[in-house]
């Protein structure tokens, strides 16, 4: 994970980086529906070029992000495949591999390309919004809802993505000592899984109830002061951009 | 010929900061070496590189005048690498299970395994835990199943990262013991740290790294005088001798 | 109250744990000699949130990682995310990883541990999520009966006999231990409602 800017907040003071969590979310949700419901190229390379403007204005590491999509590459190839082998339909003419249909090449492309659009929103929300940012926005959308503690849930979100690279960390160094004994050439899996499981449960479970003392001691409670949030104009231009490029796949 | 050898070894993480550049050091077979050097100052990553946990990106580790690349079977049961975090390395639920994880790895016939699982036990004094739970043991009994686990697989080089952090009196001194007896035993000793007061007198070479760079190799003695220029506290007042950096009576 | 108190912290913090080590599991492949697909432990992870979590932490554990995904993070198998993934071919399985959590918390916390009692409680949960997710499958690619088994239940059966193994052997080694830390007094306490 260390070498992963994927989960990382990379601190800026951009337009992104300033914006209100809660619209940014919202941006994010009208991307992730444009995408379910694109079906011409044109409905992808809109979105696109759109994400691409704000990794450009959020100042993001446009070489390390491509990177990182390597990593989901062999993914989006596992997607397109299946499909394009599993839908039924017309054989492709001139093409030496007969199971291939075009309806399913078509399908997987759009399968292919609504993962790319995602993760790659994704990247720009995860790299342009601080844990505190998100958890405030987290607490906020919760408030409404009846018989949910807004509160205990922001809380296990943050705890959630303060534990994600404590574990990788911790799941790489287990890997090593057992690289060190030899575990490639353990060949039974379920073993695999238990020798990989059990430190890093045991470590985990005392990792965390060292944060339960730690929250104690400093006096957890579920009361606690409410964070105000503001919106700018900006924010808003944004969302509008956004909603824009979903009536534009939507309707054209 | 030296037993372990770097050559030029250099190490760029993916996000492109070097971690280790251009080392080249020689390891001779029976040495009790010391690695030393601030934090973040590589140590860790370059004694991955010996076992071929992490791959150099520019350069070579030799095992016996041979790319250990070559055969990383054989170069991790020749080179055991004792963690800093004795958690991370134990996996078993009784600690005579845990000692014959390496040799059920390497698929020894399971007389072999008793026998050798046996002697680690005996060497590390940990025979009369043998049916206990690791979870239970005192945190230098978990560094000696550390050691017993790495024993079991027959190494000539044993490497210590850290191997006295968070440790009592007590356990620093049982885990010294052992260190030192395992270098009287014959076996090649590398040991990473920076409490060198505690073990300094008992290793013949002090190497110091400085910025993922190797800044200093040679007599203790010698190297132990320009330490302060690398972030290493200067352990001897004057007049004292290197000799009585040790905890050991 | 004080116990109270405690007690809530501790299940925020354990019901964060398992959101996060099944959304590390998602990214943390084992190769397996037979068959092509790597295994991934999200749903191993989602198993054993059921076992140490009992039935109503571990609905809200799975259901933070599912919340999480769908406001676009980055959680899901892979890395992937949003909506597209729920509704997409693959959202069966997503939404099972609930259905399996809730089923095993259930069973392991009426049921003392024994391999037996733990045996039937991963069996039935694994029942269920293939049971939500092979006919979502289906009717969203559009596929036969048979296609569908082929590709949503036959390349995962070693990896499944495997993990619950693993799970087995975990839950039997944890369990009573996880047990004393009272967090299953949790079900005893008269006042343990969701405020």
């Amino acid at each position: 994970m260390a070498g992963m800017t994927f989960f990382h907040y990379l601190h800026k003071e951009t337009i992104l980086h300033k914006m209100d969590c809660r619209l940014k979310l919202l941006c994010m949700l009208l991307l992730s529906l444009s995408a379910s419901f694109a079906l011409k190229l044109p409905h992808y390379l809109v979105p696109i070029s759109l994400i691409m403007l704000a990794i450009w204005a959020a100042k993001l590491p446009f070489g390390a992000l491509l990177k990182d999509m390597r990593f989901f590459g062999v993914l989006i190839l596992i997607v397109f495949i299946s499909n394009a082998f599993l839908i039924p339909g017309e054989p492709i003419p001139n093409f030496p591999i007969a199971n291939i249909s075009q309806q399913g090449v078509i399908t997987g492309l759009r399968f292919a390309g609504r993962l790319t659009l995602i993760i790659m929103a994704c990247s720009v929300i995860s790299g342009t919004t601080s844990l505190s940012s998100l958890r405030n926005a987290v607490e906020w959308i919760l408030r409404p809802f009846p018989f949910i503690s807004e509160v205990r849930i922001a809380t296990m979100v943050s705890l959630t993505f303060i534990l994600i690279p404590l574990i990788f960390d911790n799941y790489i160094e287990i890997m090593d000592a057992q690289k060190s004994r030899c575990i490639q050439l353990q060949k039974k899996p379920a073993l695999r899984i238990k020798y990989i499981s059990f430190p890093l449960l045991t470590q985990t479970f005392r990792r965390a109830d060292e944060i339960i003392n730690a929250m104690e001691s400093r006096n957890y409670s579920e009361v606690r002061t409410q964070v105000e949030l503001y919106t700018k104009k900006a924010d808003w231009l944004i969302l509008a951009l956004c909603a824009a490029v979903l009536l534009f796949v939507l309707f054209f | 010929m030296p037993v372990l050898e770097t050559q030029n070894l250099t190490h760029t993480f993916p996000d492109g900061t070097t971690a280790v550049t251009n080392i080249s050091l020689r390891i001779n077979s029976g040495e009790f070496l010391i690695i030393t050097g601030a934090n973040g100052s590589g140590k860790t990553v370059f004694i991955r590189h010996l076992n071929g946990l992490l791959t150099p990106t520019k350069g070579k580790v030799l095992l016996d005048g041979k790319p250990i690349t070559k055969n990383i079977v054989e170069a991790r049961k020749k080179i055991g690498l004792i963690f800093q975090n004795s958690d991370s390395q134990i996996v078993g639920q009784t600690v005579e299970e845990d000692v014959g994880f390496g040799p059920l790895n390497l698929n020894l016939p399971p007389d072999e395994i008793k026998r050798v699982v046996k002697t680690a036990l005996e060497i590390t004094g940990l025979t009369a835990f043998s049916k206990q739970n690791p979870y239970f043991l005192s945190g230098g009994q978990k560094r000696k199943l550390a050691i017993a686990g790495v024993l079991a697989m027959g190494p000539e080089i044993i490497i210590f990262d850290e191997p006295f952090t968070g440790l009592d009196y007590p356990g620093i001194i049982t885990v010294l013991k052992q260190i030192v007896n395992l270098h009287k035993a014959g076996h090649t000793v590398i040991v990473v740290t920076h409490e060198l007061e505690k073990v300094l007198a008992h290793s013949d070479r002090l190497v110091i790294f400085h910025n993922g760079r190797l800044a200093e190799d040679g007599k203790p003695e010698e190297v132990i005088k320009n330490s302060n220029n690398y972030g290493v506290r200067m352990p001897l007042k004057n007049g004292e001798k290197v000799s009585l950096m040790t905890w050991l009576e | 109250m004080k116990n109270y108190e405690t007690l809530n912290i501790r299940m925020t913090v354990y019901c964060a744990l398992f959101t996060a080590l099944i959304i590390v599991g998602g990214y943390i492949s084992i190769p397996i000699p037979i068959g092509p697909v790597p295994i991934v432990l999200a749903d191993f992870f989602v198993m054993l949130a059921g076992l140490f979590l009992g039935f109503k932490y571990a609905f809200i554990s799975i259901s933070l990682y599912l919340a999480l995904g769908l406001i676009g993070l980055p959680v899901f198998a892979g890395g992937t995310s949003g909506l597209a993934v729920i509704f997409g071919p693959t959202g069966g399985f997503i939404i099972g990883y609930i259905l399996m959590g809730v089923c095993i918390g259930f069973i392991t916390t009426k049921m003392k541990v024994t391999i037996i009692s733990l045996m039937i409680a991963l069996i039935a949960g694994n029942i269920l999520l293939y049971l939500a997710g092979v006919p979502w499958l289906k009717f969203n690619m559009k596929l036969s009966w048979p296609a569908a088994i082929t590709i949503g239940f036959i390349p995962f059966t070693a990896g499944i006999v495997i993990k619950i193994a693993a799970a087995v052997a975990l839950g039997y080694a944890f369990l009573p231990q996880f047990k004393q830390k009272m967090v299953f007094a949790s079900f005893k306490q008269p006042d343990d409602g969701d405020e």
